[in-house]
């Protein structure tokens, strides 16, 4: 059981805690075949086919920030779970938490913007539901979210595929989201162009998985960002994994803030980016599939994935040094010195 | 990243420049011929925690030759900061109608007031503790922001707790000279690091050859405040935190050591002089005075830390709110049971050789205040992987 007799806020960062408490907590409560995979979305056997089914929380403060706000950040989350796991996503439904005094001009603004984002992923919004909290009880809106898709048939995508000498890519840069939320928390944002990344990914994971159909894995690198979903993938694997530093795309304006608060963009959160694990020989055309769609133009292969140090994921930088890339454990906070 | 950052000037490198692998490999390699030349172990010291990360980060000691080891000193001002001062914070944040306001980093650190209740061994009270019992504890990036929140609370006291080296107490001074509202006071913890660093080469066994001096408090203080040093046969160089500001440092200090002939090198030019800032160090010079401070689990080291001047002291939380500042409850000892943090802060053992270490003590469950602070040394090495040294890799 965890050291922690209270819920920290840590234990949100999707970091070693969350994994702790989904482990200690709703695992050993809920054990099932399906949630015991801890993948994106259940896959489920139904009498037509397969499907995948997943669910979502959303709050994020300012709920309207730089390149987007909650209602498209719940669609595109929900949406982006489903089509990690190769699913084609159909229907989702929102249930929303609403402070006392929220006004309902904003209110209309979340769910046009939701509108927005579910057709842009081909989705309905087909349920919902609607509380109201006193005030003070709330951070102005809550979004609860969840979503069903259908699987083709013969899709496996997941980590028990992956294999040693896979070649790793991410459709842009890093570090977008989590960034310009952070900038726009602190009132810093020096040339005022951080915009989050917060978008679907359905059409790009089709693209993604015509060009290279033997791709093995696909993960959306939201909290923890790039650290937590590399360390999922190898923990008790015989597996190793290897970013090459340079190799990553950043925008200049990340590099910047991320270096004067003191946070790494490799651990920060994505809500419009994916790591795509493919066999070596699928590489270039996986590249030029996502860097032919508008969600993926500054696409990179960053990594590959090793024999040994088998379950550790690492950092190789320009100079040919390594470090361990570590999980996450907390939320970041600016440094002082 | 701190107050002094700024700009190159135009003509310069730019910052990622200073990254540029072409260059790194070149100065690696001066360091590698002088460290031959010299043909004997070598021990650098640095004594910033911004130092340890861009070596960690970058795994820059996979670059230096096996003779040479660049060791973490002094340089994590949460680490050091007296547990008495902490208690003393942990004891205003649960005072009704009191806020203690400070960095992230301290308010995970725990004091030496034991922690009730938890019974899973030497577990003490930080802040973070204080606020989990009701206390109001707020997590600010600045003084400035502590400022607006007393703006913003006038019904509240805002403390705001002052830790850092003499590059955050700049700040502290700048805002208290210009009026803050009254409700805000300060808890005086800023260190001053030269009076640290003189003291080293006094510490049994201390076998150092050469200072790697930090390039943001220097910026402030100028480099003649370290020229005792050289005196002591330290060879020294101040260092900027991109790959290529440190292994030009090095580079800098082995030259000192194949001439015989210790001074202190600026590697840092673009930033750092040898007169300072003499606009921060007036303003500092102002509000603060040199005062004898605890470093944590160390010593009491004169003129190590700064108090406000009589001028000011209405601001201090101290003078406000003395029945705070009592060694009621303390732990006599200063870090808990089997934590070596004070050696593992002197540059005396790395992180590794500490029992505790990765195992009982993991940033996510730290015991000692070099794993729970950014600029610790163990948070450092836990989050770099830095234990395992050189990381070999098989490809498929």
């Amino acid at each position: 059981m965890s050291h922690y007799e209270t819920i920290r806020l840590s234990h949100g960062s999707g970091g070693r805690l969350t994994a702790e408490l989904v482990r200690d907590v709703f695992l050993a409560a809920f054990a099932s075949e399906p949630l015991a995979a801890l993948t994106d979305a259940a896959i489920l056997e139904s009498p037509g086919g397969r499907l995948a089914f997943t669910t979502d929380a959303h709050s994020v403060t300012p709920w309207r920030f730089p390149g987007g706000d909650i209602g498209r950040l719940a669609v595109a989350g929900t949406v982006n779970d489903l089509a990690v796991m190769g699913a084609r996503p159909r229907y989702l439904s929102a249930a929303f938490l609403l402070e006392e005094g929220f006004r309902l001009d904003d209110l209309a603004e979340v769910a046009g913007s939701m509108r927005r984002t579910a057709d842009e992923a081909g989705v309905a919004i087909v349920a919902g539901d609607t509380k109201v909290v006193e005030r003070g009880k709330g951070d102005g809106i809550y979004i609860a979210t969840a979503g069903v898709g259908w699987l083709p048939e013969g899709r496996d995508i997941g980590p028990h595929r992956l294999t040693a000498g896979d070649v790793l890519l991410v459709n842009g840069t890093l570090g977008d989201h989590g960034m310009a939320v952070m900038a726009a928390r602190q009132g810093l944002d020096p040339s005022g162009s951080l915009r989050s990344d917060v978008m679907p990914l359905a059409s790009l994971v089709e693209a993604l998985l015509r060009a290279a159909p033997g791709t093995r894995f696909l993960r959306d690198l939201t909290r923890g960002g790039l650290a937590a979903v590399a360390n999922e993938m190898v923990a008790g694997r015989p597996l190793g994994l290897r970013v090459f530093d340079a190799r990553v795309p950043l925008s200049a304006d990340v590099m910047e803030i991320g270096e004067m608060l003191g946070i790494d963009p490799l651990l920060t959160a994505n809500e419009g980016k994916l790591l795509a694990a493919v066999p070596a020989e699928e590489a270039d055309a996986a590249l030029a599939a996502l860097r032919a769609h508008p969600a993926g133009r500054r696409a990179a292969v960053i990594g590959d994935l090793l024999v040994e140090p088998a379950g550790l994921a690492l950092v190789e930088t320009a100079y040919g040094s390594r470090r361990v890339l570590e999980m996450p454990v907390e939320e970041q906070l600016p440094r002082i010195c | 990243m701190s107050d002094e950052r700024r700009r190159e000037p135009p003509g310069e490198l730019r910052g990622d420049a200073y990254r540029d692998p072409g260059l790194v490999a070149a100065l690696a390699g001066r360091v590698r011929a002088a460290a031959s030349e010299l043909g004997r172990p070598l021990k650098l010291m640095h004594i910033c925690g911004t130092h340890e990360h861009a070596l960690g980060r970058y795994a820059l000691r996979d670059l230096l030759p096996p003779e040479l080891s660049l060791l973490a000193g002094p340089g994590c001002p949460v680490c050091v900061c007296d547990s008495a001062l902490i208690d003393a914070a942990v004891r205003l944040a649960l005072r009704p109608g009191v806020v203690v306001a400070s960095f992230g980093d301290m308010l995970a650190v725990p004091g030496s007031l034991p922690l009730r209740g938890e019974g899973k061994g030497d577990v003490r009270m930080s802040l973070e503790s204080a606020r989990a019992q009701g206390g109001e504890v707020r997590a600010v990036t600045s003084v400035f922001e502590a400022g607006r929140l007393a703006a913003e609370t006038p019904e509240s006291e805002v403390v705001f707790f002052s830790v850092g080296f003499e590059t955050t107490v700049v700040a502290t001074a700048a805002l208290l000279r210009r009026d803050p509202p009254p409700n805000l006071s300060i808890l005086e913890a800023n260190y001053y690091t030269p009076p640290a660093t003189a003291m080293l080469p006094s510490l049994p066994g201390f076998d150092v050859d050469g200072l790697l001096l930090p390039g943001h408090a220097t910026a402030v203080t100028g480099t003649g405040v370290y020229d005792g040093l050289p005196a002591l046969g330290i060879s020294c160089a101040v260092a900027g935190f991109e790959p290529a500001d440190i292994l030009a440092a090095v580079s800098a200090v082995l030259r000192q050591l194949l001439e015989g002939r210790p001074r202190i090198d600026n590697a840092y030019p673009r930033v750092v002089s040898r007169q300072g800032n003499p606009r921060a160090l007036a303003e500092l010079a102002e509000v603060f005075e040199a005062t004898p401070r605890r470093w944590r689990g160390i010593a009491d080291i004169d003129a190590s830390g700064f108090d406000l001047r009589p001028a000011y002291r209405q601001r201090s939380a101290r003078a406000r709110f003395p029945d705070a500042f009592t060694a009621e409850g303390a732990s006599a000892r200063e870090h808990p049971a089997g934590c070596r943090c004070a050696e593992v802060t002197l540059g005396q053992v790395t992180p590794d050789a500490c029992a505790l270490f990765g195992g009982r003590c993991t940033p996510d469950n730290p015991y000692g205040p070099c794993m729970v602070s950014h600029e610790g040394t163990c948070r450092a090495w836990q989050q770099y992987g830095m234990a395992r040294g050189r990381i070999a890799v098989r490809t498929a």
